[in-house]
């Protein structure tokens, strides 16, 4: 029993402190994961022999969850220069400082400007792109890092902005960086397909899951790419944090979900995002076994056929309305009614579209194709009865 | 007719919900205004802001709304993050600062480093940010701090439970707000936590408030069960024992508080119990 009395820890606190010691305590990490159980992929030209599962560190502000993950076997911790405001990096930079430096890999991303389509623009400056770099190191208390992603290209102009390419270039020709890589969060197929063909980048990092609406194309240029020697690392791989609906009330089969993205060849690794030691000891699982079991097949199975609420925004459909509607923004004020609960926001939108009425009581049928089988004129009929609801009633 | 009647009671069930505050960007004399930007909502926050979006729908995210002031080649970005409330505003913000910054009278609280200047008001939490390092274009978008501050109006105190946190040995400008899995752990949400060095003793105190003792209760003894201990009885008490992954924990509740120290060794039960023991009793 390790009760101490309500006057203070001190009287009875080390007797407390020596019997809960004594006590078999149920918080206890479980037992790492033999190394050479563990699976691992070559990370491309890089040579780097990667765990398939790695950290994605975003989120996670607490030290003993980065390094309960070192000791289950996981060695590639993945953040941001803005991550947490630079905080992401620190905390990284103060646990590792107790680690051997060739024991770890450390990737982190800069961002630079670039405009709304992601092409460079007059803010998109080398010297900015520099001067974030030696802040993440100083951050890290590294002399370099493993891996530099330039974040969020989603434009191929961007892949071959000479400025950028140089600076980058020069901090691996200095030492501070061993590899060069791009994170890819829009148009993911394109880009990837053109970094394939160019030298200079030696990791991809890119979002890929089972629910992705253009598969095709991103396995296409994944194969490419892989096969010119990148380093292909997944993100995004749970398709909405966890859960089925943007309204997290249906909570996906997570493991299933990294498993089906690892049962690609192609992709070396995955950075899920971990908060807590329950994500950690599942995740872990998966570092020495990434087979898909026949219930893990049929929950995958499934959750691609639960359309939820949400829009992926393939727009795929648009052109196959006879009145061009926009209706992944149509999809997107139904989900903020049912999902969220928020018929204000909902209206909101519904005005911003220049929605007054049901602009689908002129079609007899639908002709819209969704790939995420949503009954679109349905729910574009029951939204857009929205609009004649006073904003009174909904204030 | 089912969709109908859905519908009907969506609408009663949130007919107490207040539209949402409209956003209007203040003028900036001299520069002219590009709203070419969506206004972001929980899915697609993503397309802004990537993989930082996740630790921002942590904390109550509601919408971005975001303009940039240019003039000549100088472009000043404003984004004003809604969050559904002043404590999670408070949590996203603390999570992105740094003691090392100088901090301002704006809003709650505010700091400006480089050419960002950040603040939180509110359910708001503001960020402007400018690549340039002229003089003048940094005066203009701390002049747009100020005006967005008193435009968004809203709380402009820190969150009050913070003001229970002993002063003694609280490092400052550290303090942080946890939604969710509070040292890793599913089961503990919803905690402040504050940072203390004493002489060479750096930790952690974790303060989580509940709506009624019982709740308090239930979380405590939640911890406590999961390292096989029971306490004596269930209103309150101290206990201290070792959490595998987090080390030696202090824990202790009373009413509807709960303490969690964290960082001490288990004969540093000295100084946890003056610390509880200021917040409790």
């Amino acid at each position: 029993m390790g009760r101490i009395t309500r006057r203070g820890f001190l009287k009875t606190g080390i007797a407390g402190a020596g019997m809960a010691a004594l006590s078999p305590s149920v918080i206890s990490s479980v037992a790492p994961a033999r190394n050479e159980d563990i699976i691992y992929r070559t990370l491309g030209r890089t040579g780097l022999k990667v765990p398939v599962i790695s950290f994605g560190v975003m989120r996670s502000d607490n030290p003993g969850l980065c390094k309960a993950a070192y000791d289950k076997g996981i060695k590639l911790f993945d953040t941001a220069n803005s991550y947490q405001g630079g905080n992401n990096e620190t905390m990284l930079g103060n646990l590792f400082q107790d680690y051997s430096r060739d024991s770890f890999i450390l990737a982190t991303k800069v961002k630079p400007a670039s405009d709304r389509d992601g092409k460079p623009n007059d803010d998109t400056s080398p010297d900015s792109f520099l001067e974030m770099f030696s802040t993440s190191l100083k951050r890290l208390q590294m002399d370099y890092v493993d891996i530099l992603y330039v974040h969020d290209i989603s434009n191929p102009e961007m892949l071959d902005y000479k400025p950028i390419i140089n600076a980058v270039q020069k901090l691996k020709k200095d030492g501070k960086i061993k590899y060069i890589g791009f994170t890819t969060h829009r148009n993911e197929a394109r880009v990837i397909d053109a970094a394939a063909d160019m030298d200079i980048w030696d990791v991809i990092l890119t979002q890929y899951n089972y629910r992705l609406s253009s598969l095709n194309e991103l396995n296409a240029a994944i194969k490419k790419a892989a096969g010119a020697g990148k380093g292909i690392v997944a993100m995004k791989t749970l398709a909405g944090g966890g859960f089925l609906d943007r309204e997290r009330t249906k909570p996906m089969n997570t493991t299933a979900a990294i498993k089906w993205v690892l049962s690609n060849p192609d992709v070396h690794t995955t950075i899920p995002g971990m908060t807590s030691f329950d994500q950690l000891e599942l995740n872990e699982k998966i570092l020495t076994d990434i087979t898909l079991t026949d219930k893990e097949k049929s929950d995958l199975v499934a959750a691609i056929n639960e359309p939820g609420l949400f829009c992926s925004g393939c727009r795929q459909c648009i052109a196959s309305c006879p009145y061009n509607l926009p209706v992944p923004d149509l999809m997107r004020a139904y989900m903020y009614a049912y999902g969220y609960m928020n018929p204000s926001m909902a209206k909101s939108l519904l005005g911003e579209l220049g929605i007054n009425s049901d602009p689908c009581s002129n079609c007899e049928t639908c002709s819209v194709r969704c790939t995420n089988n949503f009954k679109v004129k349905e729910k574009i009929a029951d939204i857009s009865r929205l609009v004649s609801v006073p904003d009174e009633f909904l204030a | 007719m089912k969709k109908i009647f859905i519908t009907g009671i969506l609408f009663s069930v949130f007919s107490g919900i207040l539209i949402a505050q409209e956003i209007t960007f203040p003028e900036l004399q001299g520069y002219r205004k590009i709203m070419n930007y969506p206004v972001y909502y929980p899915d697609n926050l993503w397309d802004h802001i990537n993989g930082a979006a996740d630790g921002y729908l942590a904390l109550g995210f509601v919408d971005l709304h975001v303009v940039e002031y240019k003039k000549g080649k100088n472009i000043i970005k404003l984004e004003i993050y809604r969050h559904s409330d002043h404590i999670m505003s408070f949590g996203i913000y603390a999570s992105e600062r740094s003691p090392s910054y100088r901090f301002l009278n704006l809003g709650a609280q505010g700091y400006i480093t480089g050419g960002v200047i950040n603040f939180f008001t509110g359910n708001f939490y503001v960020k402007i940010r400018t690549h340039s390092n002229k003089s003048k274009v940094l005066q203009s978008a701390e002049s747009l701090a100020v005006r967005v501050a008193a435009m968004l109006g809203g709380d402009t105190e820190m969150p009050s439970v913070l003001y229970q946190f002993p002063d003694e040995g609280r490092k400052p400008n550290e303090e942080t707000y946890i939604n969710e899995s509070v040292l890793g752990h599913q089961f503990l949400n919803k905690a402040f936590k504050a940072s203390y060095g004493a002489g060479n003793d750096n930790f952690d105190i974790l303060l989580m408030k509940f709506n009624n003792p019982k709740e308090a209760s239930a979380v405590a003894q939640k911890y406590l069960a999961t390292a096989d201990l029971e306490p004596l009885q269930s209103d309150n008490g101290k206990f201290v024992f070792t959490d595998g992954y987090n080390g030696t924990i202090f824990l202790a509740w009373n009413r509807d508080m709960v303490v969690i120290i964290s960082g001490l060794a288990k004969d540093q039960s000295d100084i946890a119990d003056k610390y509880t023991s200021a917040i409790l009793e």
